[in-house]
């Protein structure tokens, strides 16, 4: 605990946790979507570090402005992402991520 | 004369450039422009070419007897232009010029190849007349004799062996001059081929003279010559012969001696070789035989009248070098006297016309190597020249017997068959008379030229020798040598094996004379007013002419020759009977002797004649004459009164010696088996090594590699985006462990005179360090806290040890150890004195600075 009363190894950990459920979820999951919702997990377990980890720094805002910057970008990627993910399926009627084997064969 | 030496003064004397630019242009018209000249204006060419060359060769040649009144050497130069220039590693420069020169004995050469090559000139005009390549054939013959003329008047080797590569070119060219017969682009090859392996010799030749005289032109060579007398280690090739240790002590021992040669023998011996190899001797004889497949006048001009003596003219040119070395002169003149001896025991069975004079050249050439060997230059030279005239004679003589055999034996081999020709003398009067001329000289039927010039050579052989130089040489850097010393026996042996050379010369060339001119004539029944019946056939056209052989040939009454072709053979005739009075010492008569005397007289003062040398002449004299009486006497005997019976139960008697001789004692064989079995083995060796090596184990195995590579990682690329994923994760799970892994490492500043040791840490994130400096034990500072001290420094006392310890902990509370030894050493007392004399850097001895093996204790 610091002098604000504050631990953040509690925030550490959650954002472990959160950061390994998307980590799995990204590598177990064959669906694109929820490939996609497990990115944004990971995405926002690092927001949380940044946050998290700014709060021992009081006059300096350089984490939160970082979390902002990863918000807009994770918006920016999951529109890209979810144009992928239709043009995908309008070409092989399904969002099964092993499915996208155009390249190999 | 006095307008002559007006006009082209000896230092500048371009009438030289003339002599030997004219064949050239000759040959270079001929060679463009001969199909469209036709064959009148191509044989006007090349026949006034070398008029007017051998004219210039005789003005050239009264000019330098007016000059050389005295006892001075004449010598006319021509300078040419630079050709190109070495620089030594001493920095000074060589210079080589195309230049040309001519003395006495270079004057006479080119008389003799201007001259016999003008006659044989005109003889080929009509003996090739009706051949399709005519004009090639002259062409040819003038390059030949612009080539030969490069040899001989270069006034430096390499102009010589521009010349020496030029004649061995054209011999190539007119052996293989009928070359859709793939025998005579054979022999053709065979010839280029073993005068490469001689040319080596006469290449290493010019390196070790331009290394020990600094130049190679005639007048640096002689003035420098004695630079030779230097021994020369030439075993081990290195300091010791490797796997020697192998062998038992004492054999080692005498492995490992080093062993001298003195560089005027190395000279030597690669000069005879290049020159074994241009003038047929063993070993590499083999060649000159073979060429006998060219045109006839080729084998006149080339191989007996000028080419092949060229070994003989560059070891005469050389005389100053060679005299250095006696252990080379005596391999010179063995080796000639046993080529000698031995290709006359081949010419004793052969059947074919050209292979007897072939086999006769080689034998000859043994002679005139014989002696030059011995050091009788004048004698050794005499023999080049009148051996041009006699076999020159003797090989037209035998292209005018083909000539006439060819009107109804068109077979290369048949026609050139003794046992086809016989009782010549009858319908061919001029060639006959010529070749009695031509045969009486070289069997040494007194008086005539070949017997002065053999039996001079003869009487040297047994009476002079040559002078050993010094006792021992030094190089002055401890490699001494003894000198090789003449040994008192050789003389005798040479004589031996000379005379009996001699008597054998007599017997097959007797042989030779009695089978073609005497007796009935066997190529054909002969018909008064014979017509020949459907087609006419052209001299030297090939067509294979096959005959029924059950019903006799008939053929018209066999022909003299047409003036072109015996006009020469007159003018070589005369001369091989008469040109014998130049040099004959038995009537005092010394005009060869004489004229060439200034050319070989730095020579000269090396060879000795033995004691009583001059009684001796009379003796020799007989046994002379008893060798032509009883080498002629007996084939006589054989092949006149006995029609050839002895000779007959002789080869029944021991058929395996006599199909060993028809054979030429199969020396083409061992060499087909040895060298080039050998040649042919390595080139297996290769091939294999190339389809195994290069094409499979560096080629298809690489290539395999890759491929296989490729397959086993293509399993890796899935395509699946989790797979990549998941090596990403595995990937930062291993940067992680790195970057939480602490590291104890020291950048270490020795400084072993003032006794400074310092010591900065490594940085790391979040790193914190502690020290041991005094090696008690314990962490320095009061609680052994880790603080942010980095660096640290010690002063060590001489030869005082020290043991540092480092503790770093990292952010998250993990720790390294790690010990540093250091010693400080004594102090380096060369070192300090050199430095208090200041003259050069102080020495600094490498810090022995031990690090301890890393104990990364991590907690």
């Amino acid at each position: 605990m610091n002098s604000l009363g504050y631990f953040v190894e509690q925030y550490v950990m959650l954002a472990g946790a959160l950061f390994t459920l998307g980590c799995v979820g990204f590598l177990v999951r064959r669906n694109v979507l929820v490939q996609l919702m497990s990115i944004e997990l990971m995405l926002n377990a690092v927001n949380l570090m940044l946050v998290a980890f700014n709060r021992q720094h009081l006059n300096d805002l350089n984490g939160q402005v970082f979390a902002f910057f990863i918000i807009a970008v994770a918006a920016a990627e999951v529109a890209v992402g979810l144009a992928i993910v239709l043009a995908f399926y309008r070409l092989k009627s399904s969002v099964q991520s092993d499915e996208a084997d155009q390249l190999r064969h | 004369m006095q307008a002559i030496e007006a006009l082209f003064p000896a230092h500048n004397y371009t009438l030289l450039a003339f002599i030997v630019l004219l064949p050239l242009l000759g040959a270079a018209v001929n060679g463009v422009f001969g199909k469209r000249l036709g064959k009148e204006a191509v044989s006007l060419l090349a026949l006034s070419v070398m008029g007017i060359a051998f004219a210039l060769a005789v003005v050239t040649f009264f000019a330098l007897g007016h000059a050389q009144e005295g006892d001075e050497a004449a010598r006319f130069f021509w300078k040419g232009w630079e050709w190109f220039r070495l620089t030594r590693s001493d920095g000074s420069s060589i210079m080589l010029n195309v230049g040309f020169s001519v003395d006495a004995l270079n004057g006479t050469m080119a008389l003799v190849v201007t001259g016999v090559g003008f006659l044989i000139h005109l003889y080929s005009v009509s003996y090739m007349a009706e051949d399709p390549g005519f004009h090639r054939f002259l062409t040819y013959l003038n390059l030949f004799i612009f080539s030969m003329l490069v040899l001989i008047l270069g006034d430096s080797l390499p102009v010589l062996f521009v010349g020496w590569e030029g004649v061995g070119l054209c011999s190539y060219l007119l052996i293989g001059f009928w070359f859709d017969d793939d025998k005579n682009a054979a022999a053709g090859k065979k010839a280029f081929v073993t005068n490469r392996i001689g040319d080596f010799g006469l290449l290493v030749a010019m390196g070790l003279l331009l290394y020990f005289c600094g130049g190679l032109d005639w007048s640096t060579l002689d003035s420098n010559a004695r630079g030779l007398l230097t021994p020369l280690q030439v075993w081990p090739l290195g300091t010791h012969v490797p796997a020697a240790s192998l062998l038992p002590q004492g054999a080692e021992a005498w492995l490992n001696t080093p062993r001298y040669v003195s560089a005027a023998t190395l000279v030597g011996l690669a000069l005879f070789l290049g020159c074994a190899g241009k003038s047929a001797q063993l070993p590499l004889y083999v060649w000159l035989p073979d060429a006998m497949a060219g045109p006839t006048p080729v084998s006149a001009l080339i191989h007996a009248a000028t080419m092949v003596t060229a070994g003989v003219y560059l070891l005469c040119r050389l005389s100053f070098v060679m005299v250095l070395s006696p252990a080379a002169m005596a391999t010179v003149a063995v080796t000639g006297a046993l080529t000698a001896m031995f290709a006359a025991s081949i010419a004793f069975a052969q059947q074919d016309i050209k292979k007897v004079l072939a086999y006769s050249t080689v034998s000859q050439l043994g002679y005139m190597f014989l002696g030059v060997g011995v050091g009788a230059f004048t004698a050794g030279f005499f023999h080049v020249i009148t051996h041009a005239f006699f076999k020159a004679c003797m090989f037209l003589g035998a292209g005018s017997v083909i000539h006439a055999m060819h009107a109804r034996i068109h077979d290369t081999d048949a026609s050139q068959d003794m046992r086809n020709m016989g009782g010549l003398r009858k319908y061919m009067p001029i060639t006959f008379w010529t070749f009695t001329a031509a045969w009486a000289a070289i069997v040494g039927f007194p008086l005539t030229s070949g017997f002065f010039s053999k039996d001079e050579i003869l009487l040297r052989a047994y009476t002079s020798f040559i002078k050993t130089p010094m006792k021992t040489l030094s190089d002055g850097g401890g490699g001494t040598m003894e000198v090789f010393s003449w040994p008192p026996w050789l003389g005798t042996a040479l004589y031996a094996i000379g005379i009996v050379t001699a008597l054998m010369t007599a017997f097959y060339m007797t042989r030779l004379y009695i089978g073609t001119f005497f007796g009935e004539f066997r190529g054909w029944k002969i018909v008064k007013n014979w017509k020949e019946p459907e087609h006419a056939h052209g001299h030297d056209d090939h067509g294979h002419h096959h005959h029924d052989p059950s019903v006799p040939l008939e053929g018209p009454v066999p022909h003299e020759s047409p003036w072109q072709m015996w006009v020469p053979l007159a003018v070589l005739g005369f001369l091989a009977a008469f040109a014998g009075w130049l040099n004959a010492p038995l009537f005092h008569i010394e005009t060869m002797h004489h004229w060439l005397e200034p050319v070989f007289e730095k020579a000269s003062h090396s060879v000795e004649l033995i004691e009583g040398a001059e009684h001796l002449e009379f003796v020799f004299l007989g046994a002379a004459i008893a060798a032509f009486l009883g080498g002629t006497g007996a084939a006589y005997f054989i092949y006149v009164m006995q029609k050839g019976k002895p000779a007959q139960s002789f080869a029944e008697a021991m058929p395996g010696l006599h199909a060993l001789v028809v054979d030429k004692w199969r020396i083409d064989e061992i060499y087909e088996e040895y060298v080039i079995g050998a040649v042919d083995s390595l080139a297996e060796f290769f091939a294999w090594a190339d389809k195994w090596i290069v094409d499979f184990l560096l080629a298809r195995v690489t290539a395999f590699l890759v491929s296989t590579s490729g397959t086993v990682l293509r399993f890796l690329q899935t395509g699946r985006v989790q797979t990549y994923a998941a090596v990403m994760v595995v990937g930062l799970g291993v940067v992680g462990w790195f970057f939480v892994t602490p590291r104890a490492e020291a950048k270490v500043d020795a400084n072993d005179e003032s006794g400074v040791y310092s010591l900065t840490a490594a940085e790391g994130l979040g790193y914190s360090y502690r020290w041991d400096l005094n090696n008690d034990g314990k962490w320095d500072g009061d609680k052994g806290d880790f603080g942010d001290k980095t660096q640290q420094s010690l002063n060590l006392a001489v030869k005082e040890n020290r043991t540092v310890r480092l503790e770093v902990k990292n952010a998250f509370g993990r720790t390294a150890v790690r010990t540093f030894n250091f010693e400080r050493p004594a102090p380096d007392r060369s070192g300090l004195t050199s430095r208090l004399d200041g003259d050069t850097a102080p020495v600094r001895r490498a810090a022995d600075l031990r690090q301890a093996p890393k104990p990364q204790e991590v907690k």
